[in-house]
């Protein structure tokens, strides 16, 4: 098994708040790896840790077998560790199209030299945008400002902007947050076709529902600890899980009644 | 060392003034977010209120009579004791009433509306505040520059303070203890009172505080009264300690006082007590005892003094990174979007020859002669204008970085070129000749704006970790000592004192293509037209990178580092980039200064003239070229000016009060800048005119065509106060029925509530006929 991104013992600290305390987690090459938490469990920084926004206090992170410390998070981005943020973060400025764009285009120092006497150079990248962008069903906002749409097509045009850097590894901060069930359902069904085209996914999120239907594998976290990984049947019925999610009353449930639970909790804020 | 520590008390009466200053700006951060550039303009005008109470017993309100008729007046000077001095301590009283006055107006009348604006637009407020109360001193005051009063123990000396040898005056140490006391008070103040509770908590977050019943904008109001309090203390006591007073004097020793504000993180009055009295003796130190000294060396005498406080702002703000205060606003707003440029050829064809004609006329000078004397010049230097703010849009608009020194690197690349052209040998005009290797000039303004660029890229280092107003803080204080380390600086320019450096007129294949035309007077066509070419290729540059990667990039930072970096984009290298590009343009517009100037000094180059740049660079439009162009007509000795000046010879000296305004009013009302607001305008009439038809233009005709006519009678009559001589006439006929129009559609505007569109309004009176 080949695993595109993996963390040993990866330690984040604020002062003396472990936010994340030797999480080790892997992403295997092709597969939908899923990383859930109640919410202030340490996800977002986790992120933060492996795309070099936060710097890393002990232990460290591989991406495509090579040591990431060091590197500058555009230099990630470049070598195809792509991240999107839960607060969007677009370029509120710039059409769809030019967001994407920015995200696809290799610059050299020259280009400004070469902008001067002709601007309008698309660098080849046009084909992987247009992919992306049809991928998810935003050709008709190509032209528009981001600015002007709504909360659920920004979000598709956060994940169309990482597809268009044609990622190794896709890395989604909750992209389900502030979408509504079908919203939500149709999310789930680009990211099954976006594996497809040899890209892997690492989602974020703390939608129970989201992550246990599309997930190959994966990793509960809370407190900044890993409390359980496996299969979304086995995450399931994981007593540990449930009691992370429901406090302590609810995990003195049946495991056959988790489901019901995590049904229940869809969504929860 | 016993000689140093003497200096160094003597530095504690500055010191003290630049205590009171940071107390003032830190208050002003906590109630509003505001870094109050205009402080210093503040204490200005309250040291001016309380000498002249004390030479004539005058007040003179911070107004000017608006009204044109010599009946009815705004007043504007009150006089107390019919040409005698007023009471000390009553004039002490007022002035700080007046700060009083001043502070509330800022808040009602700038701050407030900007409360939500981005802040590049609070900077411009501030900005338009300065120039404002400058203008009004200037009008008000005259340009007389008194010898201000010393209050606090005029006279009194100790001979030997504490026992190091140098005399102190009792003034020095006053003042020092005025500051300490005025901050042990405010420190208080903040510390233990609801009021002080209620702001932190504002500063802290202020949905937070009107969630607690608190109202932000009562909070905020308080604290400007407080600031400009504590400015009107600064200036009245100040008294003899920094020399004569002038309008702009307060407003340069804001830079020290922005170094102790930061020192104590815009937060804490007490820190910024003591870093303001520190610097204050620091830089007496350095000016009076260091640069003596034989280890010191001899290029740093000049500027050394004014290279502290960049050096302290630089350290401070560097070093702490993003822990600086970001206040919690209810709304953070954006910089106004950055059009995409559309037409570029189209442009170009059409304004290069439409420059070439108001270069040199009409062909055999059929109708129009060209522009020359006078209007010449105006012409020149509003295309060098639009080069500068072209610097301003590449680097503000299109990048977000607040830069205030522009105009200083501008002065770089201007200075550099002289002294490259200079080849040392004496003529009977140039006795003093400066000494230099002679190059030729298109080799020196290269080289010149090499420099520019170079220092441009050092210059923007700072900003890799800081950001926003902070970054003009920096920017401000660069330019400063950019002035005093090189433009003031002989061991660097190798000027006599008080002497101009020279540039040699520029030519091309043998044609002289220099400033000066035939009747001896700045106004050659030949050089206008240099100007447009010049300025056509760098809107095209600008145009061009704003199309191509580099602008979406440019773009991706502004609107987000973060997901900038994210996207693969080096956020370091960009900001370089433009602070390098931005350096370029800035240089050749420095490079033309020097041209159309023939000689230059350091006083082209004051780092307020940047301010009022920049400023009229967001008054034109800070995120498209075209704005540039339009704050290039709009700028000081433009276009625009001149015809001003020219039309109504009153109205000259109410330029900068004008200025000042218009910043204020833009900042407010139309944030994205003149060049948004023509657009809908000529979009609007331009589809008019291509639809229309005759029984159209008949419809006007009867709607339009009274109005026309009275106005034309109107300004042919004469519009009082403007002026109606012979030569001016038809323009003040074509005046009098614009203004007839004008008024007309304000009538229609107000009666149909304001806030319909104009077209809309007109099609409601045409239904109603």
């Amino acid at each position: 098994m080949s695993s595109l991104l993996q963390t040993h013992d990866l330690t984040v600290s604020y002062g003396g708040l472990h936010a994340n305390s030797n999480v080790n987690i892997k992403a295997e090459k092709g597969k939908l790896t899923g990383l859930i938490g109640p919410n202030g469990a340490g996800k977002t920084t986790f992120i933060d840790a492996i795309t070099g926004f936060t710097n890393i206090s002990s232990g460290r992170a591989e991406f495509n077998g090579a040591d990431m410390a060091g590197v500058t998070p555009a230099a990630r981005a470049k070598a195809g560790l792509v991240r999107t943020f839960q607060s969007l973060e677009l370029f509120e400025d710039l059409t769809v199209w030019d967001n994407l764009i920015v995200m696809a285009e290799e610059t050299k120092w020259w280009s400004f030299l070469a902008d001067i006497v002709k601007p309008n150079r698309t660098l080849g990248v046009e084909e992987q945008a247009e992919w992306a962008l049809n991928l998810l069903g935003l050709g008709e906002f190509r032209d528009r400002l981001t600015l002007d749409l709504s909360h659920g097509q920004r979000k598709l045009v956060s994940v169309a902007r990482s597809l268009a850097a044609s990622p190794k590894l896709l890395l989604l901060d909750e992209p389900a947050a502030g979408l509504d069930t079908v919203e939500s359902q149709q999310l789930g069904s680009h990211l099954r076709e976006i594996l497809n085209h040899d890209i892997t996914i690492f989602l974020i999120d703390h939608d129970m529902g989201l992550v246990l239907s599309v997930c190959d594998y994966i990793y509960v976290l809370d407190f900044g600890k890993i409390i359980a990984e496996g299969t979304p049947e086995e995450v399931r019925n994981n007593p540990e899980v449930i009691k992370a999610y429901l406090g302590e009353s609810a995990g003195e449930m049946q495991a056959s009644e988790g489901d019901a639970a995590a049904r229940a909790l869809k969504g929860e804020g | 060392m016993k000689d140093a520590i003497g200096f160094a008390f003597l530095g504690m009466g500055a010191g003290g003034f630049i205590a009171l200053m940071a107390t003032g700006l830190v208050v002003a951060f906590k109630g509003s977010g505001v870094i109050n550039f205009s402080h210093g303009a503040v204490a200005m005008y309250a040291a001016f209120t309380y000498n002249y109470l004390r030479l004539d017993g005058t007040i003179r309100l911070p107004l000017i009579d608006i009204l044109p008729t010599h009946q009815a007046n705004i007043p504007v000077r009150i006089s107390l004791a019919s040409g005698g001095p007023v009471d000390k301590w009553l004039a002490i009283v007022i002035s700080l009433l007046m700060s009083v006055l001043i502070g509330a107006g800022m808040h009602y009348l700038v701050f407030k509306p900007l409360r939500n604006a981005a802040p590049l637009g609070k900077v411009i407020g501030a900005i338009g505040v300065m120039l404002y109360l400058q203008g009004i001193a200037l009008v008000n005051f005259g340009a007389e520059n008194p010898q201000p009063e010393s209050i606090l123990f005029p006279g009194d000396v100790f001979t030997n303070f504490l026992g190091f040898g140098k005399p102190l005056p009792f003034e020095s140490l006053a003042l020092a203890v005025v500051a300490a006391l005025v901050g042990l008070l405010l420190w208080f103040n903040y510390k233990f009172t609801r009021f002080g509770l209620a702001t932190r908590a504002a500063a802290g977050n202020e949905k937070g505080a009107v969630l607690l019943g608190y109202s932000p904008e009562r909070l905020a109001l308080s604290n400007w009264v407080i600031a400009a309090v504590t400015a009107g203390v600064a200036g009245v006591f100040v008294g003899s300690i920094t020399g004569a007073l002038n309008v702009v004097k307060f407003t340069t020793l804001i830079v020290p006082a922005l170094g102790a504000a930061l020192i104590g993180s815009l937060s804490s009055v007490p820190i910024a007590i003591a870093g303001g009295i520190g610097i204050g003796m620091l830089q007496t130190v350095v000016a009076t005892w260091m640069t003596g000294q034989s280890w010191f060396p001899q290029w740093l005498q000049s500027g050394a003094t004014d290279a502290i406080p960049l050096v302290i702002i630089v350290l401070v703000l560097f070093l702490r990174g993003k822990a600086l205060p970001v206040r919690g606003n209810i709304q953070e707003k954006r910089l106004p979007l950055s059009p995409y440029p559309k037409r570029i050829g189209w442009y170009v064809a059409v304004f290069v020859p439409l420059g070439a004609i108001l270069a040199f006329g009409l062909p055999g000078d059929f109708i129009f002669a060209g522009l020359s004397g006078k209007w010449g010049f105006a012409f020149t230097t509003t295309l060098i204008g639009a080069m500068l703010m072209l610097s301003y849009v590449l680097l503000a608009g299109y990048v977000g970085q607040i830069s205030m020194v522009q105009l200083s690197i501008a002065g770089v690349a201007a200075f550099f070129m002289a002294r490259m052209t200079a080849n040392g040998t004496p003529t009977p005009e140039d006795p003093f000749a400066v000494s230099g290797p002679g190059l030729a000039w298109p080799i020196a303004a290269i080289l010149g704006i090499i420099v520019a660029v170079a220092v441009g890229i050092i210059l923007g280092i700072p900003a890799l970790r800081i950001r926003g107003v902070q970054l003009a803080v920096v920017t401000i204080a660069a330019a400063v000592a950019l002035q005093t380390l090189y433009f003031d600086n002989s061991k660097l320019t190798n000027l006599m004192a008080g002497s101009n450096a020279a540039v040699p007129s520029p030519t091309f294949f043998g044609i002289d293509i220099g400033s000066t035309g035939s009747a001896g007077l700045t106004d050659s066509p030949k050089f206008a037209l240099f100007c447009v070419i010049m300025l056509a290729i760098m809107c095209t540059i600008v145009s061009n990178l704003r199309r191509g990667s580099t602008g979406r990039r440019f773009l991706a930072v502004r609107a987000n580092e973060r997901a900038a970096a994210s996207a693969g984009v080096d956020v370091p290298r960009t900001k370089l980039l433009a602070f390098g590009l931005a350096s370029a343009l800035a240089g050749m517009a420095g490079v033309m200064t020097a041209f159309q100037q023939q000689q230059i000094s350091s006083a082209n180059w004051v780092y307020f003239a940047g301010l009022v740049t920049l400023a009229f660079a967001y008054l034109g439009g800070i995120t498209s070229v075209s704005g540039a162009v339009i704050g290039g007509v709009l700028t000081g000795s433009g276009l625009v000016a001149v015809f001003g000046a020219h039309q109504s010879e009153g109205l000259h000296s109410y330029t900068p009060v004008l200025g000042g305004v218009g910043m204020i009013l833009t900042a407010i009302l139309h944030p994205s800048g003149q060049s948004m607001l023509y657009q809908p305008i000529v979009q609007y009439f331009g589809n008019w005119l291509k639809r229309a038809r005759g029984r159209e233009w008949a419809g006007v005709g009867r709607r339009l065509g009274p109005f026309i006519v009275i106005g034309l009678v109107w300004g042919a009559i004469g519009i009082n106060p403007w002026r109606t001589d012979d030569w001016s006439r038809p323009w003040m006929m074509a005046l009098g029925a614009f203004l007839a129009l004008f008024i007309r559609n304000l009538v229609i505007l107000i009666r149909s509530g304001g806030h319909r569109e104009l077209g809309a309004a007109e099609a409601t009176q045409e239904a109603a006929a």
